[in-house]
């Protein structure tokens, strides 16, 4: 892919959207994914008895931790303290990777498997862990062509969703030297015969955490795969690396918690592997790390915590609001440049990054509310938006011409035949600038709002015209 | 104690005070003097022991798992014997294999057999610490004598299930065997084959563990 490293995309957002916009193959396969996910995750969520319950009780044991979250870390950590497990913490990505890197070389890994760890992507640690000489494998099967590829995941549970087959066949004669083929099941037979090889050769397992459970100190992993489950028996070393964010205050809290997790990302009732772990090995056990480590990274977590998209830090990153979000579906998840695309992506990308530099990421949504509606923790993402969209108006305001224009705006609204009779001259000429019922590029100011989309002509009879004649039949019948 | 630590926990505490967390600081003042009916999602009466193993039985079937459900020890230990037929076998230690399961190959790989040994084996074998009904899981304590490979590592996977084992929920499960939930360092749950759909969406089994899963439950 041009964009190179995998982590933060090259080119502004606008440009990503076009792109993206113009690659067909993409836009099919989005519409297919994006729409048997969300078909598969209401027939599940149906299946689910007391669903709504569910749901409440699960959102209320994500924001119960976080708004004690120190005491929750401290007490977390003295749970995996008291079984044997070492526990770092990580201000910045940087120090997370040097801590990784540095138990790497205490331990003499040479290879490290890794299973799928959005935190991970965020601290960019397999480049960092390369550069420290240590041999780094992707082991889901989405993420291992990614990694082949050298491209970037474009969908948190389904990374590839933007390669065919064909393109994945392609990938693996190149990179693996075996010959080419298409056959799905052929191609994840090589993959498997690989990374077979690599989990009974590494000397560490990487992996991130999709709960943290205060009550006991356990870490939480799901995978359909297995990958997770071999990278935590196999390798002598395990580490976790994970967001401050990711507790759950009780071990009743994380059923709840997998059950919707499992309903909203995959449509299943529970993920295959589910795995819970409490330390390292105990004696006389055969398998399983001998160490384990958990790395604890802030990276601005704290930050959004203190602010007003505290909220967005409940996400359990199932997916399900990519699937459902209109503008997601027609661009995909590169366009959004960073680890975490679509709605959820655009609140949390300016949260941890900076709203500065990503600013036109919130602007990306039609607010229809679609992704506070499949959320199995209902988080309020189009609140948040408006909240994003208003400090980012406020450190950069408005062109003056903008400003100026809606006050005439105002003014005209507010002065009825005056309205009327601009809308009238104003549809006329906007239905001349029209080919075939749509405005591809409009005139002055409004030309960026038909940059990456199109305009319908205003109708011949405009809303107005209809209801008073509408009005008038009605007088004239009564 | 680090710095890092330190200055993370500091910063958190600060934003503890000022983050918008819904339904919590003021918010949940203001909801509990209010009312507090609490989510209800748990059936009232838990249902009997034959629902729970038609349930677990109509899930695995959906999960594309074959089960066989045999009346005797004897029956579950024959059944066995025949699926694993003549592949080499990697198992739990026959102490924590129910029926004497483990006396079919005396000779089997086990947790203390060479790596190399383990990943060849072409079926693994073991019991069970619970059965969930409502998702068709396994679950596996971690122990001595109970290798996590054993349910990993070969193609196939046999799991024997005492009825004895079945749980309705996780959650009957997590408030019945607390004490042997916190004394293992590892508890999975297994819910069918592994499997995965990131090419293309097709669905393909047996990517990383065991791409056939056999359940055999008996007395």
């Amino acid at each position: 892919m041009a964009q190179g490293e995998r982590g933060t995309a090259a080119g502004d957002f606008a440009t990503r959207v076009r792109l993206a916009m113009a690659d067909d193959h993409l836009r099919g396969a989005l519409d297919r994914a994006t729409g048997l996910f969300t078909a598969r995750r209401s027939a599940a969520l149906a299946s689910l008895e007391h669903a709504d319950a569910v749901r409440d009780a699960a959102r209320a044991a994500r924001l119960g931790a976080l708004a004690h979250l120190a005491e929750n870390l401290e007490r977390f950590e003295a749970k995996l303290a008291a079984n044997g497990a070492q526990v770092h913490w990580a201000e910045t990505p940087d120090e997370a990777n040097r801590i990784v890197a540095g138990i790497a070389a205490a331990t003499r890994t040479r290879v490290a498997v890794k299973s799928k760890s959005m935190v991970s992507e965020e601290t960019h640690l397999n480049a960092a862990l390369e550069r420290a000489g240590v041999e780094v494998i992707e082991t889901d099967l989405g993420e291992y062509i990614v990694q082949l590829a050298h491209d970037r995941p474009s969908h948190i549970i389904a990374p590839i969703i933007h390669l065919t087959r064909q393109d994945v066949g392609r990938v693996m004669e190149q990179q693996l030297h075996v010959p080419y083929t298409d056959e799905t099941r052929q191609l994840a037979a090589t993959a498997r015969l690989r990374l077979r090889d690599a989990f009974l050769r590494a000397e560490m397992g990487i992996t991130g955490a999709n709960f943290g459970v205060v009550e006991n100190g356990t870490i939480c992993l799901v995978t359909n795969e297995g990958n997770a489950r071999m990278v935590t028996t196999l390798p002598r070393v395990h580490v976790v690396m994970m967001g401050i964010e990711k507790l759950v205050p009780r071990l009743a809290d994380l059923d709840r918690c997998l059950k919707v997790l499992a309903r909203s990302a995959t449509g299943q009732k529970l993920t295959v592997y589910t795995t819970r772990i409490r330390g390292p090995r105990a004696a006389g056990e055969a398998d399983g790390p001998e160490e384990l480590h958990v790395v604890l990274l802030d990276n601005g977590r704290s930050r959004i915590l203190a602010g007003e998209t505290a909220e967005i830090l409940a996400c359990i990153r199932c997916g399900a609001c990519l699937n459902a979000c209109p503008v997601y579906r027609t661009i995909g998840g590169h366009a959004y440049g960073d680890t975490y695309p679509g709605p959820v992506g655009a609140i949390v990308t300016p949260g941890l990054r900076g709203l500065d530099a990503w600013r036109a990421l919130p602007d990306a949504s039609s607010l229809c509310g679609a992704c506070r509606e499949v959320c199995p923790v209902r988080i309020d993402i189009p609140r948040m938006l408006l909240t994003l969209r208003g400090a980012a108006t406020k450190a950069h305001p408005h062109p003056r011409s903008l400003a100026a224009a809606m006050r005439l705006y105002a003014w005209t609204a507010t002065r009825p035949r005056l309205y009327r009779n601009v809308v009238r001259v104003g549809g006329w000429w906007l239905r001349r600038l029209s080919r075939d019922g749509w405005i591809r590029k409009a005139p002055g100011l409004a030309g960026g709002w038909t940059r990456s989309r199109d305009l319908r002509a205003p109708a011949v009879r405009n809303f107005q015209q209809r209801w008073q004649e509408r009005q008038r039949q009605r007088g004239a019948t009564r | 104690m680090s710095a890092a630590r330190n200055n993370i926990l500091a910063r958190v505490r600060r934003a503890q005070l000022t983050g918008r967390i819904p339904g919590f600081g003021a918010e949940r003042r203001a909801a509990l003097t209010a009312t507090s009916a609490g989510p209800r999602e748990q059936p009232a009466v838990k249902p009997r022991r034959e629902v729970a193993l038609q349930r677990f039985l109509d899930e695995l079937a959906l999960l594309g798992v074959d089960y066989h459900v045999e009346p005797s020890a004897a029956d579950a230990r024959a059944r066995v014997a025949a699926i694993v037929g003549s592949k080499s076998v990697l198992r739990w230690d026959a102490l924590h294999l129910p029926y004497d399961i483990g006396q079919l190959w005396p000779d089997a790989a086990d947790g203390a057999s060479p790596r190399a040994r383990q990943a060849a084996a072409e079926a693994g074998v073991t019991g069970c610490d619970a059965a969930i009904a409502e998702t068709g899981s396994i679950v596996l304590l971690s122990g001595e004598g109970k290798p996590r490979s054993a349910s990993l590592l070969p193609p196939l996977y046999v799991a024997v299930v005492r009825r004895n084992d079945l749980r309705f929920s996780m959650a009957d499960f997590f408030a019945e065997r607390a004490d042997a939930i916190a004394a293992a360092r590892c508890c999975t749950f297994v819910t069918g084959p592994s499997r995965t759909a990131d090419i293309e969406l097709t669905l393909t089994v047996g990517v990383h563990g065991p791409g056939e899963v056999v359940v055999v439950v008996g007395p």
